[in-house]
């Protein structure tokens, strides 16, 4: 290339450069000026805060992708808002004897690819489940379940190891069809399913499409689509539903930007009673910890209800343990540790929980890193500073924080409970056999006879009320004895386009209600206060 | 060198340095309200006389916290810097200064650290240390040094061959004597213009961390935590990022001024 | 020229076997444990040590490490633990998206940068000096994760020009490249404004302007293609910085790429993903920053390719 003609060449190219320049800004303008127009009139968005781990229904444990897969696949029973089993693949089901379950499926029922739905597929998602190979963290909830049989094509046999009271809960596990290869070779979207929906596109981290299951009768003027779009950052959904770029969202709104959002004209936000609870779990390997009145001095120094009326903006109930009382096994007559700092001190004396130098005592709190928990723990900082107790707060995000835990490396740590429904959990989280990693969730390795006898009683007893008269006394020795502080259960929290009816919170968030949502129409049922 | 006076841009950032420095000293000690006091009646309070700026998420004062924040931003922010210029100085030079094999090995080393994503450090060293504050300044040292490593090394290299320092070695002068006389002035100011750009990078680097739950531990207010725990609030508390927000652009704003003066009056063009 | 490249790509070698190994190191020094973030706590010890094995992961850690790399010479990823798909796939999703937005970040940040660099390098000390660099400390000083939010309050809910979040057509790539690209164009301005200045008190410069040149075309004739090879080379430098910016925006604007599938994969501590992720976005550094070297060696003719 020669020397001259360099600068021609330079010449052109900004010129070329310039015309681009005032091309990039025209589509810009072009761009920008359609942006303003609403969704498809049959979609409706829904905002969710992360991407949902798995479609296959064997292998979801994680909320977000139960509540999808609810949508997808369909039950034996399922739970309704007030905690009772509804049949929905069975239309009825009985107890024989005290190890058999017997399921009549419904002869109607077409997986979104049009296959009939038969008691051979009911069996393989449970040999599916319980075979080791396949490799599913559902496989230990399933570990009282010894086997599933078929008499015919439209019958249910599960026999349990013995008289086991939560049995019918198993029958929640959601159907796929017989021969569902394990997601390694299965296509992104899963299986089909028997629900309401069926999966039409799934980019992880980015969004899943749900379209109508053609085989699932839908109500008039519902929207077609539904688009669970992935939204990490709090403030950007709180954003996306005031633009009404999204028009439904579910308990991960702040509580403060609930007043915000309500000013818009475009949005209601309803506040219902939710099961989801709060707790504070103590370390029984502390010797201080071990001390009754330590917990109870720590239980008087949390001030619950200024928690929840500031930071939480009102929208939870104080707890008095695991059970809700929209839960048939509830009782409320407990013991309850309102704020009462004097009192806490006087009981961490009596304890002889001893000081430091400082005259403080140290506990350390973990938790994992999210904005709800950090301010949490400052609260509880603060609170405890009261009373003479320095609480060190170290905050990782879920893995370490997990690993923590199960290291016993923690005194005190907060988590929640979400969908709670046989209080055969209490088993779960109290028995001393549950601790990790024995297949329980007691990871304070508290232990206490009476407790065991009750919770492993409680598995075993399958009449109602005696069950019932069982967990009264599981609550008020949880209560009494504190191997955990109740904190509070948080409302279920809805935010919700105007233009959409229909829907029915759940105290345990269930989405299901999405399936029956109304475009315009009556305005159905508003959601209660 | 040139005179102050002609020289506005050390005059201005000197001066802002200064009072950035003096009110992380002295604001704590004239402002007397504790910076971790909880008031859960005042989560979110407005701006009022009692408040100055406001109260926070859960009632704590925002300037108490904004001047407790400038302790620990402007020290963790010192500290990474001064860690980041020793570290890479000594890696840079030495490589330099060795040439060869040694040189193109650290210089492998320096392209293996430049390229490694900062970020799995961090959690890997808030995981393994406990996050806090040392974990803050290692991991931010780890991804800060190879900055100031690649300008010595790059200037080393450079200045060796200009003729002064050719000379002084033929006058027979030892290298450590010519590194400092000769070298030391002319590394000077390209590092301290790094180090004025470092500090405002760090102070960003710690606010991006906080957004992944790994910066300045709650509660213990720094600029970065406090502008990202005020941000998920933009829409009905902005004051909360206010004024974090604008202190670090005051203190990013002196600093680089602080940069430029120092580069001019070393006589360094960058 | 041809050996050269070879030879470079050759230097990429040792550069991804250390990031490797560094990422092998800290990824399995970190506590949490994969089989139990899969299966739950609520898992039986057995299935716990069957999936361990199934996994490869009761192995000694040297052997694993071994047989990682006997993977990666001949170019696989392995599999990830948590999508039970092969790693490559993944990552071959998820890059475009994290290409594109730096992409448009760094364009955006150089349409910021050239005109405010020259702005303020061919008056120092001026009027428009002042205002553009008070501009690139602006640039400079709010995060990423402010300036995201703030943008989005200003053109999306108060003037709705543009989509929020997510990947689309051009108006969803706007915000996060600004996002991405304005503390970027504050440093290549601030580059640009001090070699251009650098460029004026220069010998040619005198005689270009005594020939009837007028200061600025000569500036921009002569100075910019001077000042281009110090934009070059801090394009190169700022890259570390930019694709771990696009990490946070990625996060903020919902955006699909790998800086989202890295973070999930460490929370997962599903090794082969946080492993193919890191040498991703290492091996996206290096030869990014091998281009540079080869633009520099291309703009600069004092500089020889040996």
């Amino acid at each position: 290339m020669g020397a001259v003609r360099k600068p021609v060449l330079v010449r052109m190219m900004i010129a070329r450069m310039r015309r681009c320049a005032w091309l990039l800004t025209l589509t810009m303008i072009a761009l920008t000026s359609c942006t303003g127009a609403h969704r498809s009139p049959d979609t409706i968005q829904v905002d969710i805060e992360g991407s949902p781990i798995s479609t296959d229904p064997r292998f979801t444990t994680d909320i977000l992708s139960s509540r999808i897969n609810e949508l997808v696949f369909d039950a034996m029973v399922r739970i309704d808002r007030n905690g009772q089993f509804v049949a929905r693949l069975a239309e009825s089901y009985e107890r024989p004897t005290p190890t058999e379950l017997v399921f009549h499926l419904r002869h109607d029922v077409h997986f979104s690819d049009g296959r009939p739905l038969t008691a051979r597929d009911v069996k393989f998602t449970f040999d599916s489940i319980l075979a080791p190979e396949t490799g599913t963290p559902k496989r230990a909830g399933l570990s009282h379940l010894k086997s599933v049989s078929t008499p015919d094509d439209y019958t249910v046999v599960m026999t349990t190891d013995g008289p086991y009271a939560p049995a019918l809960e198993f029958a929640m596990q959601t159907i796929v069809p017989d021969g569902t290869p394990l997601p390694a070779r299965s296509s992104a979207i899963g299986p089909p399913g028997a629900g309401p929906f069926r999966m039409a596109s799934f980019v992880r981290d980015e969004s899943i499409v749900l379209e109508r299951n053609p085989y699932f009768p839908a109500p008039a003027n519902a929207p077609s689509t539904i688009l669970f779009k992935v939204v990490p950052d709090p403030t950007v959904r709180a954003l996306e539903l005031t633009e009404g770029v999204s028009d439904f969202s579910e308990n991960n709104i702040q509580p403060d930007v609930l007043p915000y959002l309500s000013k818009q004209p475009h949005l209601a936000i309803s506040k219902s009673p939710g099961s989801s609870y709060r707790y504070l779990a103590f370390n029984f390997r502390d010797p201080y910890l071990r001390d009754v009145r330590v917990r109870r001095a720590i239980a008087y120094s949390i001030d619950r209800a200024s928690i929840i009326n500031s930071m939480m903006r009102g929208a939870a109930r104080a707890a008095t343990g695991l059970l809700a009382p929209e839960n048939w096994a509830y009782d409320g007559n407990l013991p309850i540790y309102n704020y009462d700092p004097a009192k806490a001190r006087q009981l961490l004396d009596e304890a002889g929980y001893p000081a430091g130098p400082d005259g403080m005592r140290r506990l350390r709190f973990v938790y994992k890193t999210t904005p709800e928990q950090s301010s949490l723990a400052q609260a509880l900082q603060a609170m405890f500073k009261r009373v003479g107790i320095t609480l060190e707060i170290r905050s990782n995000e879920f893995a370490t924080f997990y690993s923590d835990i199960q290291k016993g490396n923690f005194d005190l740590t907060s988590l929640n409970w979400v969908g709670t429904n046989d209080p055969n959990h209490y088993y779960m989280i109290f028995d001393s056999k549950m601790t990790p990693p024995h297949g329980g969730f007691n990871r304070g390795y508290y232990t206490n006879p009476e407790m065991d006898r009750l919770v492993e009683t409680g598995a075993r007893t399958l009449d109602l009320s005696e069950r019932e008269q069982i967990y009264a006394q599981v609550q008020r020795l949880a209560a009494e004895d504190l191997p955990y502080v109740s904190l509070w259960w948080d409302d279920t929290v809805v935010v919700m386009n105007r233009e959409l009816h229909g829907f029915t919170p759940y105290p345990n968030g269930s989405l299901i209600s999405l399936a029956t949502l109304t475009l315009q129409g009556p305005g159905a049922a508003e959601p209660s206060e | 060198m040139t005179a102050p006076s002609r020289n506005p841009s050390l005059l201005i950032g000197v001066a802002i340095v200064i009072a950035l420095i003096g009110t992380a000293i002295l604001g704590p000690i004239l402002f007397r309200v504790d910076p971790l006091a909880i008031d859960l009646a005042n989560t979110l309070a407005s701006p009022s006389l009692a408040h100055p700026f406001g109260c926070d998420a859960l009632g704590r004062d925002v300037l108490a916290r904004v001047l407790w924040g400038a302790r620990l931003s402007l020290s963790i922010s010192a500290a990474v810097v001064a860690l980041s210029l020793i570290v890479g100085s000594l890696i840079g030079g030495a490589a330099a200064l060795s040439g060869g094999r040694i040189d193109n090995l650290v210089m492998r080393g320096v392209d293996i650290v430049l390229a490694f994503p900062g970020i799995l450090l961090a959690i890997a060293l808030a995981a393994i240390l406990g996050p806090g504050l040392l974990d803050l300044v290692i991991a931010l040292t780890a991804m800060g040094w190879t900055g100031y490593a690649r300008i010595v090394r790059g200037e080393v290299l450079t200045l060796r061959e200009r003729e002064y320092v050719l000379a002084a070695e033929a006058l027979g002068a030892r290298q450590s004597r010519i590194l400092f006389r000769h070298l030391l002035p002319g590394i000077a100011g390209p590092l301290a213009v790094q180090a004025t750009f470092g500090i405002g990078g760090i102070i960003g680097a710690e606010a991006a961390l906080s957004f992944l739950g790994l910066g300045a531990m709650p509660p213990t207010p720094s600029w970065g935590n406090m502008l990202d725990a005020g941000r998920a609030f933009l829409l009905v508390a902005p004051h909360l990022t206010t004024a974090p927000g604008i202190a670090i652009g005051a203190s990013i704003l002196g600093f680089n001024l602080l940069g430029d003066g120092i580069a001019q009056a070393v006589g360094h063009r960058t | 020229m041809i050996a050269y490249v070879t030879r470079r790509l050759f230097a990429l070698i040792p550069v991804a076997l250390g990031v490797a190994t560094l990422t092998f190191a800290i990824i399995h020094l970190v506590p949490g444990d994969p089989v139990i973030a899969m299966l739950g706590e609520t898992a039986a010890p057995a299935d716990v040590e069957g999936m361990r094995h199934q996994l490869g992961l009761d192995r000694p850690v040297l052997e694993q490490y071994f047989s990682y790399l006997g993977g990666l010479a001949v170019g696989d990823l392995g599999e990830s633990i948590s999508y039970r798909k092969p790693v490559s796939r993944i990552i071959a999703e998820r890059y475009p998206a994290t290409i594109e937005l730096a992409a448009a970040g760094m364009l955006v940040a150089l349409l910021i940068a050239f005109p405010l660099g020259i702005i303020a390098g061919s008056k120092p000390g001026g009027t428009g000096d002042i205002a553009a660099m008070g501009f690139a400390i602006l640039g400079i000083s709010v995060p990423h994760i402010y300036l995201g939010p703030l943008l989005m309050i200003l053109f999306s809910l108060d003037l709705r020009w543009l989509p929020l979040t997510g990947r689309g057509g051009f108006s969803h790539l706007v915000l996060p490249a600004i996002t991405l690209g304005t503390a970027l164009a504050a440093i290549i301005a601030r580059m640009l404004r001090q070699s251009l200045i650098g460029v004026r008190e220069s010998d040619y410069m005198r005689t270009a302007i005594s020939k009837g040149l007028s200061e600025r075309a000569a500036l921009i004739r002569h100075g910019l293609r001077n000042a281009l090879t110090s934009v070059i080379t801090i394009i190169g430098l700022q890259m570390g910085s930019l694709l771990s910016g696009t990490l946070i925006t990625e996060m903020i604007f919902s955006w699909p790429g790998l800086g989202r599938l890295l973070i999930s994969a460490i929370g997962a501590r599903d090794y082969p993903t946080v492993e193919g992720c890191v040498l991703a976005f290492a091996l996206t550094y290096v030869v990014v920053n091998m281009a540079t070297d080869l633009i520099y060696a291309l703009v600069d003719p004092r500089v020889r390719i040996s």
